[in-house]
């Protein structure tokens, strides 16, 4: 599904991703997992082509997305869900209006954008928040939102960066739970960042540590130890 | 309508920015609508003028019928001559009467003998009224030319201005209302930063994510050329007696609706391709996706 091949990508001076090599296959959980400034953002960057690597191929399904033309992002944007750290809500829009964000972009219909919206949101466990403002919203909620818009359009991949970061620890695993759900039943494959040990050690996935750039450690139902 | 219903929610989201775009535009357009009513206008007084006879020569009153057709005659032998139409006293009296319908006081106790004779002598070319004038100005039976050359000269002169001075100030409006969509579309796009990184993100295309300000800046094209010509409109409607009663027989007045329908038509054309052009150079400029 997700194919590195020898990856570098070098800000300036500063070697973010150095000779990274994985395959993650359709509909695996994997963990990618290190301290800050490892590389673990600068990775999920590289699969929704925010920015291209220095030297590498990236393979999307077999596609080298490193040389993707600039009118074909947006496609393989679409085949991948993303969620952040801090949400990245817009808050002058609705839970619903927010949710529909990537329908809208794929020019559904209103009827259509009101069905996929209304099941997504009771799918995330949000139903009955529609009409709120992200501002009206807990964490736990606001991050619930940010899933149900990074999976409404049915995405094959979804990237999660830092998603527990900002949540307390009953909270964080509601989310990991969440997620791990859509997993299992939409087959969706799972690339999540994180340094939160806690998770990592509890769901027993495939855990990717990366340690100044490079693969430290890649294993099937891995650990982390967080210093 | 989709499309144009979204933009209009994000005008309503920062409304002075908009207003400030849309009377920029609205200034701009009726200031562009008065100078192409003024220049038409202009126009028009000119080529009545010019249809007018432009050499009228009053014979004196012992000058006899043959003298007189003599004269005609030569003068319609020049070749800078279109039209020879003699007035006799009889005619200038009926003319002067009805002129001066209106007022009893002037017709009392004027007679035929008061009113000379006179020819009224059309010319091609404005220029060639000074030539044709002298055929007859040192005649011995003529007793005086009246020719309008100087006021068409002096109508040109001023109809030439008004169109260079058009022309300069609404180019500079056009640049300053240019500049301002160009501002507000960036400021907008500044403040929806946050939405079109989402949007680029779930994949939305550029297209897609600058179609609304390609519509805000049309709109404002839409908004500020509709309420240029309403003004203009109300305007000329408002003082169109006084225009009329002050340029007498020069009909200008109804302007037919037609005419700006046109005019809407055409500063709309123009007002969008501002917008549009405004919102293309804002988007280059400030969207970086």
């Amino acid at each position: 599904m997700i194919q590195f091949e020898g990856v570098t990508k070098k800000y300036s001076d500063d070697l973010a991703l150095d000779d990274v090599s994985f395959k993650i296959d359709a509909g695996q959980f994997v963990f990618i997992v290190g301290p800050s400034g490892a590389g673990k953002s600068t990775l999920l960057k590289l699969i929704t082509r925010e920015t291209l690597p220095t030297s590498g191929r990236i393979l999307f399904n077999g596609e080298d997305i490193t040389r993707l033309p600039a009118n074909k992002i947006p496609v393989l944007r679409r085949r991948i869900g993303t969620i952040f750290q801090d949400f990245k809500l817009l808050l002058t829009r609705t839970v619903f209006e927010n949710v529909a964000v990537p329908l809208e972009v794929l020019s559904y219909k209103d009827q259509e954008i009101q069905k996929e919206v209304s099941a997504v949101l009771q799918k995330v466990g949000l139903e009955g928040k529609g009409n709120n403002f992200p501002v009206q919203l807990a964490g736990g909620e606001s991050q619930r939102t940010a899933i149900a818009r990074a999976i409404i359009s049915k995405p094959e991949v979804l990237l999660a960066d830092e998603p527990t970061g900002d949540l307390d620890p009953k909270n964080a695993s509601a989310i990991v739970e969440l997620i791990e759900k859509i997993n299992k039943e939409e087959k969706t494959t799972v690339i999540m960042a994180t340094h939160n040990a806690h998770i990592v050690n509890t769901f027993k996935k495939r855990v990717i540590t990366l340690s100044q750039g490079k693969i430290a450690n890649d294993e099937k139902e891995g650990r982390y130890e967080a210093n | 309508m989709k499309q144009i219903n979204k933009t209009l929610k994000l005008l309503r989201r920062s409304p002075y920015q908009a207003l400030a775009a849309a009377l920029a535009m609205s200034l701009t357009f009726f200031i562009s609508s008065l100078f192409i009513v003024l220049i038409i206008g202009g126009q028009i007084v000119l080529n009545f003028i010019e249809q007018r006879p432009q050499v009228i020569a009053f014979f004196k009153d012992d000058v006899n019928q043959e003298k007189i057709n003599k004269i005609i005659d030569e003068v319609k032998t020049n070749s800078q001559v279109k039209e020879v139409k003699y007035v006799s006293k009889e005619e200038a009296l009926a003319i002067y009467r009805e002129r001066n319908k209106d007022d009893p006081l002037l017709l009392e106790s004027v007679t035929a003998d008061f009113l000379p004779a006179s020819i009224d002598i059309s010319v091609y070319k404005v220029g060639d009224i000074g030539t044709v004038t002298g055929l007859v100005k040192d005649r011995a039976e003529v007793d005086k030319v009246i020719t309008p050359e100087n006021l068409v000269s002096e109508l040109t002169k001023w109809t030439k201005t008004i169109r260079v001075g058009g022309i300069i100030l609404v180019s500079t409006l056009l640049a300053i209302s240019f500049l301002i969509i160009v501002m507000v579309i960036g400021m907008r796009i500044a403040i929806r930063r946050e939405e079109i990184s989402i949007m680029n993100l779930v994949g939305a295309t550029r297209w897609f994510i600058s179609r609304p300000f390609f519509i805000e800046g049309a709109l404002y094209g839409v908004i500020g050329a509709t309420i240029a010509i309403f003004f203009v409109y109300s305007i000329l409607l408002f003082y169109s007696p006084k225009i009329q009663q002050f340029l007498g027989p020069i009909r200008i007045f109804p302007i037919s609706p037609l005419f700006f329908i046109y005019l809407w038509v055409s500063e709309v054309v123009v007002a969008v391709t501002i917008g549009v052009l405004g919102a293309i150079i804002a988007l280059y400029r400030y969207l970086k996706i």
